[in-house]
């Protein structure tokens, strides 16, 4: 993407100074709204049972569900509630999904005396084959088997099936179906070539100093430090940067001084404070240049369940001066120059992965695009707040770009939809672990990953390199 | 020849001073656009070439380009399939083995140069610009009431960030006061836009007096009220302290310069223990007592301030109106006990302006009534406003002449003493949190 702008003038800067070297001005920011208020909790009650998010995440979606199922298998579909369901007849019911599984850590089970369990540990899934799927509408429950992948699916999924009851009271599945894409957004992007780069996991605190390194070209790519100038004419056209998540890393969390007596860890910081200090230097370089917006994830210093807040910026002294900074919720939504991007810092795909089969996150994010909520697993295995009047993870309109921060690698995929809906569906890699960010351009939805790497074994002379 | 010092100085800088030169490093040393940094480490690697001197030079190239996907690759050049740009990166005598000496030269002068980071980068961003402080202080709020009133306002008002704040202050009966004026205080700017803005207003604009008065009023105040300074001016001042250290350091005295220097490294580790204290009561002293000795020199200072805040109210009449608001106004967001104080003869002086004779004062008295429901007597203990005289009302005698003791010396004892007072001044106000202090027999009713 800027390689083959910038190529003209790679090696202009290998030459004696010439006089006043141009500076690029940075394209402005032509249109921005944050959508995210759904996400934005101001007054919590945590009075309240999560039954509620269920319900309403049921009845909020059961339209649009006997809508797809009237088009997918006939108008003249009966759709039934389970408690009106008739043995041998062949209907329709909306319902939600639970997966009973074996292996799943139940709390209950750990404190009981009776069972004398040691606490599970964490394992990478918990799926097994003995799983169970049951769908659950407002009032019951039933068993369903059939032409259904148990596996595949996770609690929380609101789904139609079709098929008819057995005698021994469960539902043999002949077919399925989920939400789909939400109906689409008019595109208005920008006419030029804009771009919008997207990193998360930057990891910092950790105890490696080699992605430090990285993390600094990274930001001296952003504001027009490094490269030639070419390329820097280029990153010039980065709108904007998205930090999706894990600004920290998971060495800041400090869990031990929980079980340290309280003389041992009286006076000691945490660990998180001077990660803290350090990202909001890098922030502060970073809003000098570009705007910048700052998600959490899973390992920063803001509430744990979904929605996570934004981060307060009075850990940010020094950055939250500019006003080019903004501090964003988890999920984030918001439309950049017209192109609307909707995001998480990657704890609900990673949540569906342990509980799924699948294993791709880029099919994970397409699932959840497909099945038109953004978690269903919250609140069953991932925290949650106890909604009770919408549920705000419900997907009602189809986002531009999607993405989700902290996966392991880097994947993108353009989706086009049978209403017009085009979407880019994408995960940004961990940055600590992979040193990739992503580059979006706005203008064709296309996207990129950005790599930086220093002192790689084959090297004589101690190249670094910046591949994209 | 001028071309030719650039030459000189990296020479100088990585055989003599044996430096890790980055070209960032290097744009801000000698202020140059970082383009022209690469171009000068560029030519000095050139010319050192064609000298030939035997003086080993080890040169790190930045090359950026696209990926080529499959095959082997013997440099890293041809790993590339189109390169975007390539320049050097930095020189140093030694071969390094990992990237953390260039990390740290950048790190290092990056950190020293903060504030204009941008300054000689290639993109100039025309939407990053620091949010504006709002302008200086404005005419400040002559009576209680209107405070009151305004103080739900502040807490509706501003979005969520500001919420965060009220509530800590909200905490004790006689905080409200304070919460009022320091919640009430961004309402005179209400133009702003920005809620932070509002506190940064307070702020630079406060810092710019206290650390002019820290030395008399730090004796002033009783430990909880410096919990409650910090605690709300720490989370503001950090931001402004950066600013605020150079004109008050023009302004202050040669003593405050040390307070805020002081304070900035205390008061990060500070906050997070001040954020424990809020929700601690009083008497939970036992906690406080490590730490009181790294605040003290804060406290004794913050102090002092107050002192000579009530030395100018109890000596300057005719100015008591106008002076001590402003003096409340500017402080971040003052404990409950100056409050008290200020507030005390403030309010007083006001209703009789120009009068020491009759003045309205806060008197703690109690009410005795019969509970009818539940069928027993009830006393209650009350702040009432009463006119009296100066003399017969124990209360502000006290008060009155412990500030002019203040001034005149400055010794060990009267911190105690003047704790005491403050301490019974707002153990009754906020009985409902806080025990009543033992001081309180001693107490005239």
């Amino acid at each position: 993407m800027f390689s083959e702008q910038a190529a003209a003038t790679a090696q202009g800067l290998l030459a004696p100074p010439s006089a006043e070297p141009p500076t690029f001005p940075r394209v402005a920011v032509s249109g921005y709204s944050d959508c995210s208020q759904p996400f934005q909790l101001g007054e919590r009650s945590f009075a309240r049972q999560y039954a509620h998010i269920y319900a309403v995440r049921l009845a909020g979606m059961r339209p649009g569900l006997e809508r797809r199922a009237r088009s997918r298998w006939g108008n003249d579909v009966v759709l039934r509630r389970l408690s009106e369901l008739q043995e041998g007849e062949k209907c329709c019911v909306v319902g939600t999904l639970f997966k009973s599984m074996q292996l799943q850590p139940s709390i209950l089970q750990e404190i009981s005396e009776e069972h004398n369990l040691v606490p599970q540990p964490p394992l990478p899934k918990y799926i097994q084959p003995s799983d169970e799927l049951i769908l659950e509408d407002e009032l019951q429950r039933i068993k369903l088997e059939g032409a259904i992948d148990v596996q595949r699916l996770v609690t929380g999924t609101i789904v139609a099936v079709y098929g008819c009851e057995q005698d021994d009271g469960r539902f043999l599945v002949e077919d399925h179906c989920f939400a789909d894409l939400p109906p689409p957004l008019p595109w208005s992007g920008p006419s030029s070539d804009r771009y919008v780069l997207l990193a998360s996991g930057l990891g910092l605190g950790s105890v490696s100093g080699e992605a430090l390194l990285s993390t600094q070209l990274l930001v001296d790519v952003v504001t027009g430090q490094l490269g030639a100038e070419g390329e820097q004419s280029c990153a010039a056209h980065i709108t904007r940067v998205i930090l999706a998540g894990n600004l920290l890393s998971q060495n800041t969390q400090s869990r031990d001084t929980i079980n340290k007596a309280k003389y041992l860890t009286k006076k000691t910081q945490a660990a998180s404070v001077e990660a803290v200090k350090m990202l909001d230097e890098i922030l502060l370089q970073l809003c000098t240049s570009v705007p910048v917006d700052v998600m959490p994830g899973e390992f920063d210093p803001t509430n744990y369940t979904l929605p996570q807040q934004p981060l307060h910026r009075c850990m940010l002294p020094l950055a939250s001066a500019y006003a080019t900074l903004r501090l964003v919720t988890n999920p984030y939504q918001a439309s950049l120059d017209g192109v609307r991007f909707l995001g998480t810092s990657g704890q609900n795909i990673s949540d569906i992965f342990k509980y799924s089969s699948m294993d791709d996150y880029l099919e994970i994010l397409e699932w959840t695009l497909l099945a038109g909520h953004i978690s269903p697993t919250a609140p069953d295995t991932l925290g949650c707040y106890p909604f009770y009047k919408s549920d705000p993870f419900i997907l009602t309109e189809c986002p531009h770009v999607y993405f989700c921060g902290n996966a392991p690698h880097f994947q993108s995929k353009l989706l086009q939809g049978k209403e017009g809906q085009r979407v880019l569906l994408l995960t940004v890699p961990d940055f600590s672990a992979t040193q990739t960010a992503c580059l979006v351009n706005l203008h064709d939805l296309s996207c990129q990953p950005i790599t930086f790497s220093s002192f790689g074994a084959d090297s004589e002379d101690g190249d670094m390199e910046l591949e994209h | 020849m001028a071309d030719e010092l650039y030459l000189e100085n990296i020479d100088e800088f990585v055989t003599d001073h044996n430096r890790v030169v980055t070209y960032k490093w290097l744009s801000y040393t000698l202020g140059v656009h970082v383009n022209q940094a690469k171009q000068m480490l560029y030519d000095y690697v050139e010319r050192k070439r064609k000298e030939n001197s035997g003086a080993q030079l080890h040169v790190t190239y930045l090359v950026a380009g696209n990926l080529l996907q499959n095959g082997h690759f013997v440099t890293m050049k041809s790993k590339l399939s189109t390169i975007a740009s390539v320049h050097v990166y930095s020189i140093q005598k030694a071969l390094l083995k990992d990237s953390s000496p260039l990390y740290n030269t950048d790190y290092d002068i990056v950190k020293t140069n903060l504030q204009h980071c941008s300054k000689f980068s290639a993109i100039r961003c025309a939407a990053a610009v620091p949010r504006t402080p709002p302008d200086a202080p404005q005419v400040p709020e002559p009576v209680q009431s209107p405070q009151r009133q305004r103080d739900p306002d502040a807490a509706i008002n501003g979005h969520r960030v500001r919420a965060a704040k009220p509530p800590p202050q909200q905490h004790k009966g006689i905080m409200g006061m304070f919460a009022a004026k320091a919640a009430a205080r961004p309402q005179d700017t209400p133009k702003e836009a920005k809620a932070e803005a509002k506190e940064a207003a307070g702020v630079s604009a406060a810092n710019c007096k206290p650390p002019t008065k820290n030395t008399i009023m730090n004796n002033f105040f009783g430990k909880a009220a410096m919990n409650k300074l910090k605690a709300n001016s720490v989370p503001e001042q950090p931001k402004e302290e950066k600013e605020v250290v150079k004109p008050s350091v023009a302004v202050a005295e040669s003593e405050s310069s040390p307070n805020t220097v002081a304070e900035k490294p205390g008061k990060k580790t500070e906050s997070d223990r001040i954020q424990q204290k809020d929700k601690k009561s009083k008497t939970k002293r036992v906690d406080r007592s490590d730490d009181e000795e790294e605040r003290d020199p804060e406290n004794v200072k913050k102090k002092r301030k107050r002192i000579k805040q009530l030395l100018s109210d109890s000596s300057d009449e005719e100015d008591v109106p106008p002076s001590p608001t402003p003096e409340e106004e500017r402080v971040p967001s003052p404990p409950p006990e100056p409050a008290l104080k200020t507030e005390l003869e403030p309010a007083s002086t006001e209703v009789s302006a120009g009068g020491r004779k009759r003045k309205r004062k806060r008197v703690l008295k109690s009410r005795m009534f019969i509970d009818e429901e539940e069928g027993c007597m009830v006393t209650e203990k009350v702040y009432e406003s009463e006119s009296c005289t100066d003399s017969e009302d124990e209360f502000p005698k006290t008060k009155a002449p412990a500030p002019q003791e203040q001034a005149m010396l400055p010794t060990k004892r009267e911190p105690k003493e003047e704790r005491k007072n403050p301490k019974k001044g707002a153990a009754p106000a906020s009985r409902a949190n806080k025990q009543v202090s033992i001081m309180g027999f001693c107490q005239k009713k």
